[in-house]
């Protein structure tokens, strides 16, 4: 369980938001709403331990991320994946490097092994047999795909996106709904940020929960979708 | 190499070509400041080029024995600042003159051979002080078989305190040397540092301590400069080798190609390689905390 309290962000001379109190529960696909420039990115920055809030504090299983012990915070902060909104910042050259990045900062894992797991993702997210590929030549939709996959190389336990579904284009959005919904049947925790949430996964989610300026759904598991609900 | 990615050489797994770049670079440097601290130890800075031209001459009286005249010679090399000490007879003397002076002939006339024989003795080159040269002159000025010692001692402090110089200008250039190499990889390290930046980001937002990055990239850099150090030094001693055996003369002012196997050339070696590895650690992370510190 991921929990927000009281949340406060003072940004440029001005108080964003203040007083927001959140709950993300375990193994289930979260998506937050917002309008451009509310926050979206900060919020999971500081949900992920990155920046601290000015206001409030984040617990992760009742543990304070910025009040508590330092090695807690890094150890959350290796449990998580993340797909950012910017370009690809550092070295990586191609997409196998992407995965190559990646791997360093978990807990190592063989290269034969990075290679066929790396193809296996890739194919998952539509990008079969671009490990060579050159990030410069790719589109926005294949950036952040190739980040995703690379994410899941280490199998993190909680997943944030920042504006990924936009990103990726209404044609992989069937895709992502199916792969963030296998992600938390096997118990991950993923938090989606966006401007707008698709209109057939907002039907799917049912009523948000309004917090300060987002919109919190979240998105049925496959249980719900047997009973009849739309995919 | 273990197939498994690891912090180890982390700039290595993420920017190959320019670190490969860097490192032809540093190996040839060091080759450089390899043969010129081979060099410079096997010389000692001047002292062997005067030592190779400074002798003391010990005059013997007219009419020593050969047999004694040879004794003496034998004591005088046991002095410890002695390299050698050799005994030219009265007719040996003669012929130096008349080489050094053709033409003198005439003076060699109804008394016979005017030139005494004489003591050459020459001095280590790692103790050719005033104090040891004073030692020396002194030991052979209390025999009686010497008439005379001639140690050049009017002009000889003044050569000395030259050779300390020289000596001093020599080391304080390849000091110079490798205060440019430190300055170098401290350029280096730091725009590699920027270049990576992204990178180090990316492993710090993912849990990886920055401290355990700037760790292990130092440790990479000190093992990669103690190796490269060692093999420019190996390739500079090699040339050094080579020099020596293909120009003679040189042996004059460094020394016997023997004399780089020597223990302490070695120890100078190593202990060099090892300055070489703190300097590179030391590049890594000063380059990494001006870069993060540029960041901020």
């Amino acid at each position: 369980m991921i929990e927000g309290f009281r949340l406060g962000v003072f940004s440029r001379g001005t108080t964003l938001w203040d007083g927001l109190d959140f709950a993300f529960g375990d193994a289930a696909a979260w998506f937050v709403t917002g309008p451009p420039s509310s926050g979206k990115t900060l919020l999971l920055s500081i949900l992920r331990g990155e920046r601290r809030p000015d206001a409030g504090d984040v617990l992760v299983s009742g543990e304070s991320l910025y009040r508590g012990n330092a090695a807690l915070a890094r150890a959350w902060r290796a449990s998580c994946g993340h797909v950012s909104e910017q370009t690809i910042a550092g070295a990586p050259r191609t997409v196998g490097d992407l995965f190559h990045r990646s791997a360093l900062a978990g807990d190592g894992m063989r290269k034969r092994e990075r290679e066929e797991r790396a193809d296996r993702l890739l194919e998952m997210v539509g990008l079969q047999g671009a490990s060579g590929w050159r990030i410069a030549e790719l589109s926005s939709s294949e950036r952040g795909r190739a980040c995703l996959a690379a994410e899941l190389l280490r199998g993190p336990k909680v997943l944030f996106c920042d504006g990924l579904v936009a990103g990726a284009g209404v044609p992989f959005w069937e895709m992502l709904w199916g792969l963030f919904r296998a992600l938390a049947r096997e118990g991950n925790t993923v938090i989606l940020a966006e401007r707008r949430i698709p209109e057939r996964w907002a039907l799917a989610a049912g009523n948000p929960e309004p917090v300060g300026p987002f919109r919190v759904y979240r998105l049925p598991g496959p249980a719900v979708e047997v009973k009849g609900e739309p995919a | 190499m273990s197939e498994r990615p690891s912090l180890w050489w982390v700039d290595w797994r993420l920017s190959r070509g320019p670190l490969v770049r860097e490192s032809i670079g540093r190996f040839l440097f060091f080759c450089l400041l390899g043969f010129a601290l081979l060099s410079l130890l096997l010389s000692g800075g001047v002292s062997r080029f005067l030592a190779g031209r400074y002798a003391i001459t010990a005059v013997l009286r007219a009419g020593v024995p050969s047999s004694d005249a040879e004794g003496l010679a034998r004591k005088a090399a046991a002095l410890p600042p002695v390299r050698s000490a050799t005994y030219r007879d009265p007719e040996a003397a003669w012929k130096e003159f008349l080489r050094a002076y053709p033409g003198m002939e005439s003076l060699r006339g109804a008394g016979g051979n005017p030139m005494p024989g004489y003591i050459e003795i020459r001095i280590r080159p790692d103790r050719l002080t005033g104090a040891d040269v004073e030692i020396v002159a002194s030991a052979l000025r209390s025999v009686p078989l010497v008439e005379q010692v001639l140690a050049g001692e009017e002009w000889l402090p003044w050569a000395l305190r030259a050779g300390r110089l020289a000596c001093r200008v020599s080391w304080g250039v390849f000091g110079a040397f490798l205060a440019g190499f430190f300055l170098v990889a401290l350029l280096q390290e730091r725009a590699r540092a920027v270049a990576l930046a992204g990178d180090f980001a990316f492993l710090a937002e993912r849990g990886v301590p920055p401290g355990r990055i700037a760790f292990l990239r130092a440790a990479g850099a000190a093992i990669s400069g103690f190796l490269l150090a060692a093999a420019g030094t190996t390739a500079g001693g090699g040339a050094l080798f080579l020099s020596l055996r293909k120009f003679p003369f040189l042996e004059g002012g460094i020394g016997p190609p023997s004399d780089l196997l020597l223990p302490r050339t070695v120890a100078g070696a190593v202990l060099f390689c090892c300055g070489a590895a703190l300097l590179s650690a030391a590049a890594s992370l000063l380059g990494w905390r001006a870069a993060r510190s540029g960041r901020k």
